[in-house]
């Protein structure tokens, strides 16, 4: 009787190792190429989960919704923290990541990338908050300032107090997760003057105490913050790639045509925010304009050509490198492949350039 | 044959061999990794380790500081105030539940309750009631550890056998001659258990909270860096936290047999 059961065992375990294999070869035999896209909730890039929402997209790998269908191609959507996004994309756990020019930089060293599509620039979105007592920058000296250490709040940090004239030396950068430093502030612990932040962080800080305020934010570095969606130039390469990167764009842009539509604005409007934070409508209103989105091809293309860019990259390039962000500057290329084909990091516009093309011969 | 013994030198070769083929995995898996992406820094090959371990032991070229010690430092002194805390807390909430059925009427509900919340889920809690300073990470690791180490002691001290307490009293003890005399050497092996299963989540929920809001620290420093993909010096900062652990629960154990070869030679 005992031995039976080990028999009985093993037919069951090679009838379920043919199955795995059979289905594997049936799933060959049905070509519709996949490619993932990590996202996390952030405005520009919660544009990706509500597609999935509306049914736009269907973001489940092997299901297909319209615009999939359209460019033949399967979106599968990762949705996870931005650090997360950030490993996983660097670690070739998924195909595109939605994540910042800044951040872009490292992953590209090891792994060459493309930017097919810029989705928004932080335009007052990074803020520094100091409470009403601090008027100058100078008061700062030498007081902790509490910000998430090499991200783009570092950055517009140090960039402000370049343009303000002041060594960085003096001033004394802390790590601190952003939501535990607005945390902090909102609660005035002692010791939390002086916190840099995202959205929607800057927004619920100024909304929960009155007695604070902005002291500088990254309007007055415009474009130099862009999220963007980065592909793995090794996945562009791919059958189907191509196809991956204009299913992206046209997403990106039918959700930018929801917003601009007065009819559906609003909702969309709050199905962006409804996992981002709870601010409401009138606060997201606000949001997505410190958060200011690329919403036509037209505005996405001008980023990605424009000379501006270019002496952008090379800044935040110099950054990074100088504090120890990336090990070494990775060539940044324009255009596309054939353009730049030793780039490690390509802002490519063709991509929008022949989702446009293919738009218009309709 | 099932439970046979097997000679003790061969379970020593048995150990290493698997520590080694662990070894080569992951030699193998990094060249693989290496073959397919000539640049890759996630499976970092031991030359890339090595340099990682420079890195991390090196005075660092922009602020001057030793990582490794730097943060070694700060990670330390937050775990042992917090072990500190934790384990006192538990040991005289313990002591006082299994010999005073009044303080055991009032802390089991409340205790058992406590046991079952990972503080990890409360992180934001805690920098709202203690901020973000080492006082926090105190209060959540002692926190975290007070109710499962104070209930095994509380039901330590009940398994004290009955004829003893009585035997003392009968000859006379005071009370705290009897809680100090009996029952405090009769559960101190029991404790040293508890305390080293505690290390374990102990570590989890610092390393949680400096992942948060650290500026220096193990935690801090391994989120940042598996941010910027220098997995290279994510390992070998995750091997000193494994060989840490080890260490103290050895030297606990160490302790153990040492103190009480009693309980220990029950055990086997």
């Amino acid at each position: 009787m005992k031995r039976h059961c080990w028999e009985i065992a093993l037919i069951a375990a090679i009838a379920l190792l043919a199955t795995l294999g059979l289905g594997e070869a049936f799933g060959a035999a049905a070509p519709t190429p996949s490619f993932s896209l990590a996202w996390s909730e952030y405005p520009s890039w919660s544009t990706f989960g509500v597609a999935h929402e509306i049914k736009l997209i269907n973001g489940k790998k092997g299901a297909l919704g319209p615009i999939e269908k359209k460019w033949g191609v399967d979106i599968e959507l990762k949705e996870a923290e931005y650090d997360p996004c950030l490993v996983m994309y660097g670690s070739g756990k998924c195909d595109a990541a939605c994540i910042t020019n800044m951040d872009a930089l490292n992953p590209s060293l090891t792994r060459p990338s493309v930017a097919i599509l810029p989705n928004s620039t932080s335009f007052g979105a990074d803020a520094l908050i100091v409470t009403k007592d601090i008027t100058d920058i100078k008061q700062l000296r030498g007081k902790k300032v509490y910000g998430l250490a090499k991200t783009v709040s570092e950055y517009c940090f140090v960039r402000n107090l370049e343009l303000l004239g002041e060594n960085e030396k003096d001033y004394v950068f802390t790590n601190m997760d952003p939501a535990a430093a607005a945390l902090a502030m909102q609660q005035k612990q002692s010791g939390f003057d002086a916190i840099i932040v995202w959205n929607p962080f800057v927004l619920e800080t100024l909304n929960r105490r009155k007695d604070v305020r902005v002291l500088f934010d990254s309007t007055s570095i415009p474009g130099e913050i862009i999220d963007m969606v980065v592909v793995a130039q090794a996945s562009l390469d791919q059958p189907g790639g191509k196809a991956f990167a204009l299913a992206v764009i046209d997403t990106y842009y039918a959700i930018n045509q929801r917003l601009a539509d007065p009819k559906t604005a609003d909702e969309t409007l709050i199905a962006l925010g409804e996992k981002f934070s709870h601010l409401d409508l009138q606060s997201m209103r606000k949001v997505v304009k410190q958060t200011r989105f690329y919403s036509t091809p037209e505005e996405g293309l001008k980023i990605l050509t424009s000379p501006s860019t270019q002496e952008i990259m090379k800044k935040v390039s110099a950054f990074c490198v100088s504090h120890e962000i990336v090990p070494k500057a990775p060539t940044i290329g324009f255009g596309d492949k054939t353009a730049a084909p030793n780039a490690a990091f390509r802002l490519d516009p063709t991509y929008i350039e022949e989702y446009l093309k293919q738009e218009k011969s309709k | 044959m099932i439970r046979k013994p097997i000679p003790a030198r061969w379970s020593l070769a048995l150990g290493v061999l698997s520590v080694l083929l662990l070894l080569a995995a992951y030699t193998g898996l990094s060249l693989w990794q290496h073959h397919r992406n000539p640049d890759d820094t996630t499976i970092p090959t031991w030359s890339q380790l090595g340099a990682g371990v420079k890195q991390i032991i090196e005075p660092n070229a922009r602020d001057g500081q030793r990582w490794l010690v730097a943060d070694g430092k700060a990670t330390l002194i937050r775990l042992f105030l917090g072990l500190l805390c934790g384990i006192a807390g538990g040991i005289v909430l313990g002591l006082l539940m299994g010999c005073y059925p009044v303080i055991e009427a009032l802390l089991v509900p409340p205790l058992s309750l406590l046991a079952k919340e990972p503080p990890t889920a409360m992180l934001a809690v805690f920098f709202v009631l203690v901020g973000t300073d080492t006082e926090m990470y105190v209060a959540m690791i002692a926190f975290g550890i007070l109710p499962t180490l104070s209930q095994t002691v509380y039901l330590g001290v009940r398994e004290v056998p009955a004829e003893l307490l009585d035997k003392a009293s009968t000859l006379g003890a005071s009370q705290l001659e009897i809680i100090w005399s009996i029952i405090a050497r009769a559960i101190f092996p029991k404790i040293i258990d508890v305390v080293r299963l505690s290390i374990g989540p102990a570590m989890v929920y610092l390393i949680a909270a400096e992942m948060l809001v650290g500026d220096v620290g193990f935690g801090y420093r391994i989120r940042l860096h598996s941010r910027l993909l220098n997995m290279n010096v994510v390992y070998p900062y995750l091997a000193v936290l494994a060989a840490f652990g080890f260490a103290l629960d050895y030297a606990l154990r160490l302790l153990q047999r040492y103190c009480c070869p009693w309980y220990v030679s029950g055990e086997k």
